[in-house]
């Protein structure tokens, strides 16, 4: 088949603004805090980044999730916002953040913004104006009340530390509502000026470069009497606004709504197409650590099972762990007490209503689980999020509090402070992990790197594999019958074209039929077998394939082709904790079948 | 129609013997008399299918035989190495007969006729092969169960099954089709439950886990407990159903307590000294009861059951309210469904004991009794929680207890019964 020269996406030239990109991408979450400290004062910062877009391009992630770098007090981590058109000046400049995001663009990395829409910091000028007097211009933008019965529905988000949503204000004299934690204000939208205001945010981030945004608590805009304040209709009609000038003015960019819920509201926030991009699909990620201590897989077919039909160009963003604690909001009180006894022996491992660890000590270790986790991770349906530092199965200091226990700086060397600064020990914003398990000496980016067997280069060549299989990406999904309850596995399949890649000339690429650029390419069917043990004894697994019969599973990592699929039921040995992607080959596109 | 001549009813006979034969546990057995009775074509030409009712063993046997070409290859299904059993001439001339239900090509065919649906099935997987019934799974159809033992009259597995669908009963896979002629069931067809594994090996999952980790088992990671809750439930919700569907009777404990009592002499009267028996059948005499029996399950295990994605399900309904060693339907209290899952739980924690430590010098027994302990308490827990089950079964724990281990006595004393009588 000859294959058209053109070229196919990020890595090989300009973006292309029609091709549906975050469908296919590899999300990386940093926290810039933690990441590289440039300027030797002890915190991370954006040209601390920039020098590391090498590593990033190096590990094969497409677009990076930047965690709030605003002018902050930091009494969460940056979500309690305190100017939201600047850089917090311990990050670098404006300038900086310009230069960062041409930097990764020159890699083909993409570049988003945690967008923190619902609050502001109680240090943020509008608030510190708003609770001045009941008539100043802002006083309306967030809500007061006289007393604080208003909204009795709404539930209190952080139950171990807030009893109420209300919090008196003793200069105004009233009562102010927050979902969050009580320094955090909520704006209220059902004033046109702070809708219309951060609707200017959203194109002054959008025309400094940033390619979209995660929005932050996104379900919590509007509240409403006799309602939970979550999910309104005001809300939705609110986020087709800000899509609909990504629409017009910048195509290509992405919303990524960070809606903590089950998936058949959380869909919601989909719309019809015509609101989100990306939603984050927390149900399913308390699941996959509780099907791997139940070695069964119930638990992630279940969720799976409930998770509906999304509009065409969306997608789910799915992770394993990230910089908040590991969510137990959307678990029944059976699973949230089974989880906690698994994962949170020690009381200090627990934050709010979930677990603040990451994801190697949560698995204590065991690198077979956390392939298998990853392999579940780079192939169920949705865009994987990497949260820094779990390329490298770093640890956690569950003695720090609240959710910095996994807010740590990134270890990078096994010199001083891990190679995250340069500073004194004394000035860095948190201790880096010095234990000799997880600390900085035993795990850190220039061992593994030079480490072939490393967890980072196995992980690397798996987001190769991944994208060598678009499937992945947008493929339907299909989880096949097995009698055997510890073995989880399912196809990915859909139409894929083979395209040549300009800048090389002969290498050849796999990409799904039917995007811009590629209508003329003759597509062919692809189907990837996906083959997970979730138990830590091996396992066979037996599998009804009939449907593929002629075809030959060729192992994908290796590209070892096993024995060609029959009527009759197809045997796989999985080994402890094994997983096994096929990329299920017709007959006439094997390899050698032409005698080439 | 097919002209049943005295040649072809005698081949007919020969081919039903073969087939018998090979169905038999004890080959070496000298072959029973065997009487044709009907012969219906469920499908003419070649490949042909005749359904064969006989009489053989004191009861009627049923058997599908494919009629193929002379010399056509076949393509055996489950552990039948041959699937040939001989020669029949019918109006296409000489043909060689098969086992259909054993045949790749032609187990297909045998739903398409039983279903009246010709749309193309690929992917039969046997899923088994007893003397209740040959199960088929047809990939993401449905599954077919043909019963080569037919009863007078309806199959009590199919009624049973039947009556849960009618009554809203939906932890279960849904009759599709009934394969029935002459006032007796020859068959069912049923949705297939996707996802499912069964119980049994759920369970061996959890005790796997447990005997290499040791412990407590509800702080191993493969912890059952919730399942048994779980599991505890649905069996509820299909007491409940039975009764709406059945009604119910009443029944003297006492006097129940005292049949059980003569079974347990009979198989193995050392039972009656294990600890807690005398005290319990003393205790269920004193109360003088009088309770409801149903029309049960009647051999309810975690291997008639399966976990899917909707939860768990009944998958398994044949017995059909008759309980082992018995050959109709008797009406029990629905304790006694409730006795053989916890027999059930007690069995499988023992197995997967001694399949990982046949010399029992790991000490599993205890982890064993751990978890049989909790996974009772999680059970009855599960059942007795299901709104509306207190009509079904005495409100007190205590006396629950107590006439589940009477149930699980008579249990215990039909298997060594069957094992003598093996």
């Amino acid at each position: 088949m000859s294959a058209p020269a053109v070229p196919i996406g990020p890595r090989d030239g300009p973006f292309d603004p029609s091709v549906r990109w975050f469908q296919h991408a590899v999300f990386y979450e940093v926290l810039i805090r933690g990441f590289y400290d440039a300027n030797d004062d002890g915190t991370g910062d954006l040209k601390g980044l920039r020098e590391k877009l090498d590593y990033l391009q190096w590990l094969g992630i497409d677009c990076l999730w930047l965690l709030p770098f605003y002018p902050s007090p930091f009494r969460d981590g940056g979500y309690d916002i305190s100017d939201f058109f600047n850089v917090h000046p311990d990050y670098g400049t404006l300038g900086d953040l310009v230069g960062l995001l041409e930097d990764a663009h020159r890699r083909g990395i993409r570049v988003i913004a945690d967008l923190v829409m619902n609050h502001t910091s109680d240090q943020h000028p509008w608030f510190i104006e708003s609770r001045s007097s009941r008539t100043n211009p802002k006083a309306d933008w967030y809500t007061w009340n006289d007393d604080d019965q208003r909204w009795p529905e709404a539930r209190v988000v952080f139950t171990d530390v807030e009893r109420s949503n209300w919090t008196w204000d003793d200069t105004r004299q009233q009562y102010y509502w927050h979902r969050f934690y009580s320094h955090q204000p909520d704006l209220n939208y059902d004033i046109p000026e702070v809708a219309d205001t951060m609707v200017d945010l959203v194109r002054f981030w959008l025309d400094l470069g940033f390619d979209g945004f995660r929005l932050d608590a996104v379900p919590y805009l509007y509240q409403r009497d006799g309602t939970a304040g979550e999910h309104l209709p005001e809300t939705h009609t609110y986020i087709r606004r800000i899509r609909k000038q990504l629409e017009a003015d910048y195509p290509g960019r992405i919303l990524m709504a960070e809606a903590n819920g089950w998936p058949a509201d959380v869909a919601d926030y989909f719309g019809d197409g015509d609101e989100c991009h990306l939603c984050f699909h927390f149900p399913l990620m308390p699941r996959l650590f509780m099907a791997v201590r139940r070695e069964q897989r119930y638990p992630i077919t279940e969720i799976l099972s409930q998770t509906p039909e999304i509009p065409e160009g969306c997608q789910w963003a799915i992770f394993l762990r990230n910089h908040d604690e590991l969510t137990l909001e959307q678990v029944s009180d059976e699973e949230r007490d089974y989880l906690f006894s698994e994962y949170a022996k020690d009381p200090r491992m627990k934050r709010h209503m979930g677990i603040g660890r990451r994801l190697a000590p949560l698995l204590d270790g065991d690198r077979r689980l956390a392939e298998l986790l990853y392999a579940l991770l780079l192939s169920l349906p949705g865009s994987p999020v990497i949260y820094y530092g779990d390329e490298l199965l770093m640890g956690d200091n569950i003695y720090l509090g609240d959710r910095d226990s996994v807010r740590t700086p990134m270890q990078w060397s096994p010199d001083r402070n891990g190679g995250f600064s340069r500073a004194d020990f004394a000035q860095l914003y948190l201790p880096p992990l010095m234990d000799p398990v997880y600390g900085y000496s035993a795990v850190n980016v220039e061992a593994q790197r030079r480490n072939p067997g490393s967890f980072l280069h196995w992980l690397r060549g798996m987001l190769v594999e991944r994208r060598s299989l678009p499937v992945l990406g947008v493929g339907a999904f299909e989880v096949l019958d097995c009698p055997n309850p510890s073995v989880l596995a399912y196809v990915r399949s859909g139409d894929v074209v083979d395209v040549a890649v300009r800048a090389t000339g002969e290498t050849t690429l796999t990409v799904p039929a039917g995007i811009e650029g590629f209508q003329e390419a003759e597509p062919r069917s692809q189907a990837v077998l996906c083959v997970h043990n979730l138990s830590r004894f091996a396992q066979p697994a037996e599998l009804m394939l009939g449907r593929w019969a002629g075809s030959t599973p060729l192992e994908v990592l290796g590209r070892v082709p096993f024995p060609v699929i029959g009527e009759d039921p197809y045997t796989i040995t999985l080994g402890p904790y094994g997983y096994l992607w096929f990329d299920l080959v017709e007959p006439s596109h094997m390899p050698g079948v032409d005698g080439l | 129609m097919l002209e049943l001549t005295d040649d072809r009813r005698l081949s007919l006979t020969q081919l039903v013997s073969a087939w018998l034969a090979q169905h038999r546990e004890d080959r070496s057995a000298a072959e029973p008399p065997v009487e044709v009775r009907e012969v219906e074509v469920l499908r003419a030409g070649r490949p042909g299918l005749l359904d064969v009712i006989a009489e053989a063993e004191g009861r009627a046997v049923h058997a599908v035989l494919g009629v193929r070409r002379l010399g056509e290859e076949t393509q055996s299904l489950g552990t039948t190495d041959d699937p040939v059993l001989g020669l029949f001439e019918d109006d296409e001339g000489l043909g060689m007969v098969v086992d259909a239900l054993h045949d790749a090509e032609l187990a297909p065919l045998v739903l398409a006729a039983v279903t009246g649906d010709d749309t193309p099935v690929t992917g039969v997987t046997p899923v088994a092969d007893t003397d209740e019934g040959v199960v088929l799974a047809f990939a993401e159809r449905c599954t077919l169960t043909v019963f080569p033992r037919l009863f007078d009259g309806l199959h009590p597995g199919v009624e049973l099954l039947v009556a849960l669908d009618e009554a809203g009963f939906n932890h279960l896979a849904a009759p599709v089709a009934l394969w029935r002629r002459g006032g007796r069931d020859l068959g069912v067809v049923q949705e297939l439950l996707a996802g499912s594994a069964g119980g049994w090996a759920l369970a061996l999952t959890s005790l796997r886990d447990l005997y290499a980790s040791g412990g407590l088992p509800e702080e191993a990671g493969g912890d059952f407990g919730p399942e048994g809750r779980a599991l505890g439930t649905m069996t509820a919700r299909m007491h409940l159903a039975l009764d709406r569907s059945f009604g119910r009777r009443s029944e003297d404990v006492t006097e129940r307590v005292d049949s059980v009592e003569r079974i347990v002499v009979a198989a193995d009267p050392a039972l009656l000294d294990a600890p807690g028996v005398g005290e319990a059948f003393e205790a269920l005499r004193a109360a003088n009861l009088h309770g409801p029996v149903l029309h049960t399950h009647g051999d309810f295990h975690l291997g008639r059951t399966a976990r899917t994605d909707q939860g768990w399900v009944v998958a398994d309904c044949m017995p059909g309210g008759v309980p082992p060693g018995a050959t109709d339907v008797v009406f029990r209290s629905p304790l006694a469904d409730v006795a053989d899952m916890l027999w059930s739980l007690h069995h499988v924690a023992s197995v997967a004991a001694s399949e990982r430590d046949p010399t029992g010098r790991s000490g599993l027994a205890a982890l064993a009794q751990g978890w049989e302990a909790r996974n009772r308490r999680a059970f009855l827990s599960g059942y007795l929680a299901t709104p509306g089950i207190g009509g079904l079964v005495p409100t007190d724990r205590e006396t629950v207890g107590k006439l589940a281990a009477v149930f699980e006595l008579e249990r215990a004393a039909a298997r060594i019964m069957q094992l003598g009588a093996g």
